[in-house]
């Protein structure tokens, strides 16, 4: 069962979905490119991205109403895009195999 | 007025015939493209390229009468209605991207093989049956689409399903030339070498034929004939389509910046994964209110949720090679296209469709402008995008592998293209989001999606000049459509400078 977003949550809504993808996105770019360039500040920079990605999901959750099961979504973004970038970095440097130096 | 008069003014057939040679021939002239530098399959290939475009031109015009009537609901009404536009315009973004893949398939196929098309006769005389087929079916679109609905109807004028509107007999004439197309690519490998590559595009077109015929029968329980109607609609664009653009992807990655096979390839399995991993049960947003039992709501909400994975794996990969490699490009344009695919990709499918796709909002959103906002941005991001940077590739070969890097002559009207077809198809997603929130919020959540709130919402100042922006974009959609076709029919014309070898990674 769901519980439609109030009215008054729509803009909130909206926005935290929004921002939940550019942050994914934005953590996801920082992370990898800390992989690369050992700066601290980008490795800040990451963790805020993902800091905004899990108060978007908190805002989302609420606004959203979710409930009971609907939990496990919210769950599975906060996990899911804090370790798929890592997982997916791994595949990067597997899949290039020893012909890269730079790893 | 005498025979004999009436003779002397109209020009006869023969002179017309002749003024047309004529000038399709000043035309070639113009153009300046030398055939023989194509093989025989790149040849057929650009026959759909050609197509492709002129169908995109088509797409941009009736939309652009569409839109003209959201401001002048009266414009050009009883004699090209607003139902009719909309069709025209959303059947030949779906026909030119088909063309598009399927020359860029026929393109590729010959170098991946290792050996010509096998059944090349077969495959010209499906070209030529699909293309007068398009035709036809347009015709009928424009000139014959009112009177009884009959079974008759159904297979000769308009098949009712909204996007793949085609007559059955169409239909059927699809499945048969994609059927061709599928034996020309088992074939030729067959006869060739396998490869990655091949064995995925191989897949991926038994579904790509299997799945469309989800669309061609009837039920007469509404929610049954929408849940099969959705497969056409969802599985193509978000699961076939995207596998065939990533095959298309993979080979232009080769040859375009010099990846590595065996990279590419095993991120083409990584990437097909993720897709039907995420992409599949996707297809549960569809089904949130057409009458499927409750569980869907969840299917498709988390796995909606999961969609946008393959999109950060593409920013994770893109970071990785940008940093271990110093890649080189020997087509700047085709390369420009490239990025914006990955750009368009991600806000349009990505950022767009999860802001509306989760069912607590999508309650709100779902059939109103919000979806045209997303369709726009996403078709285009993910499918114009990429058929271009195609186009691109094949007019550097075809002009005998010209140099079309840094230094280019005229290197502003790709630039001007780009720019003008981005803005103007982010200009027209950015108005029909606030037309789409308006109408979520007035007509859906306010006045209760009633036949009132309709037009209530219609008729807010706030939908209106969305319209009207929508419409001065789809303007600026136009001109860069004219620079690119410009670009297209000129580019490397009087470059006499060879591409440089690219270099594998």
């Amino acid at each position: 069962m769901i519980e439609p977003v109030a009215l008054k949550d729509f803009f909130i809504t909206f926005f935290s979905s929004a921002l939940i993808i550019l942050a994914g996105a934005s953590y996801a770019l920082l992370f990898a490119w800390s992989r690369i360039n050992a700066h601290a500040g980008i490795k800040i920079a990451a963790l805020a991205s993902y800091t905004v990605l899990f108060v978007s999901v908190l805002e989302l959750t609420q606004a959203a109403q979710f409930q009971g099961y609907w939990l496990i979504i919210s769950v599975a973004m906060v996990i899911g895009y804090f370790f798929a970038p890592i997982g997916i970095w791994h595949l990067c440097v597997k899949t290039h195999g020893h012909h890269d130096d730079c790893q | 007025m005498s025979t004999t008069k009436l003779d002397d003014i109209l020009p006869k057939p023969a002179s017309v015939l002749d003024k047309a040679r004529n000038l399709l021939k000043d035309f070639k002239a113009w153009v300046n493209l030398d055939i023989n530098n194509l093989t025989a399959g790149q040849q057929l290939a650009v026959k759909y390229f050609c197509v492709a475009i002129i169908l995109f031109v088509a797409q941009i015009l009736f939309g652009l009468l569409s839109a003209l009537q959201f401001i002048y609901p009266g414009f050009l009404y009883g004699i090209l209605d607003f139902n009719v536009n909309r069709m025209v315009h959303i059947n030949a973004m779906i026909v030119w991207m088909l063309y598009g893949f399927i020359g860029s398939i026929y393109w590729l196929i010959e170098d991946e093989s290792g050996t010509d098309i096998v059944g090349l006769k077969w495959a010209n005389i499906a070209f030529w049956v699909l293309t007068g087929a398009v035709t036809l079916v347009v015709l009928v679109y424009l000139f014959v689409q009112t009177g009884p609905g009959k079974d008759s109807s159904l297979w000769l004028i308009n098949e009712g399903r909204e996007y793949i509107e085609a007559p059955r007999w169409a239909d059927l004439g699809i499945t048969a030339v994609m059927l061709v197309f599928s034996y020309n690519v088992v074939a030729t490998f067959s006869k060739g070498k396998w490869s990655g590559i091949a064995g995925v595009l191989t897949l991926d077109l038994i579904a790509l034929v299997g799945l469309y015929l989800a669309g061609m029968f009837y039920m007469t329980n509404i929610t049954h004939d929408q849940y099969w109607w959705w497969w056409v609609i969802h599985l193509w664009v978000e699961a076939t389509w995207e596998v065939l653009v990533g095959v298309i992807m993979a080979w232009s990655l080769i040859k375009l910046l010099g990846a590595r096979r065996k990279i590419v390839q095993t991120w083409l399995y990584i990437e097909v994964a993720l897709m039907f991993g995420s992409g599949i049960l996707g297809l549960g947003h569809h089904y949130f209110w057409i009458g499927m039992p409750e569980y869907w709501l969840s299917v498709g909400g988390f796995f909606s949720a999961l969609e946008p994975i393959p999109l950060v794996a593409m920013v994770v990969h893109a970071i990785y090679d940008s940093g271990v490699h110093a890649f080189k490009t020997v087509n700047h344009p085709a390369l420009a296209w490239v990025i914006a695919h990955a750009f368009g990709n991600f806000f349009g499918a990505g950022v767009w469709g999860f802001m509306h796709t989760l069912p607590q909002i999508n309650l709100y959103t779902h059939g109103t402008q919000w979806s045209a906002s997303h369709g726009h941005l996403s078709f285009f991001g993910a499918y114009a995008t990429i058929n271009i940077a195609f186009f691109y590739l094949a007019i550097q070969h075809w002009r005998g592998g010209v140099w079309m890097a840094a230094g280019t002559p005229n290197a502003w009207r790709w630039k001007w293209a780009l720019g003008l077809l981005n803005a103007g198809v982010v200009g027209m997603t950015v108005a029909l989001l606030i037309a789409g929130y308006e109408q979520s919020f007035i007509e859906r959540a306010v006045e209760g999606s009633t036949w009132s709130g309709y037009f209530a919402a219609q008729n807010q100042p706030s939908f209106q000049w969305a319209m009207k922006w929508r419409m001065i974009f789809g303007w600026v959609t136009t001109a860069g459509l004219g620079v690119l076709v410009w670009d297209l029919l000129t580019i490397g014309k009087s470059e006499e400078r060879k591409a440089e070898k690219i270099v594998i990674h």
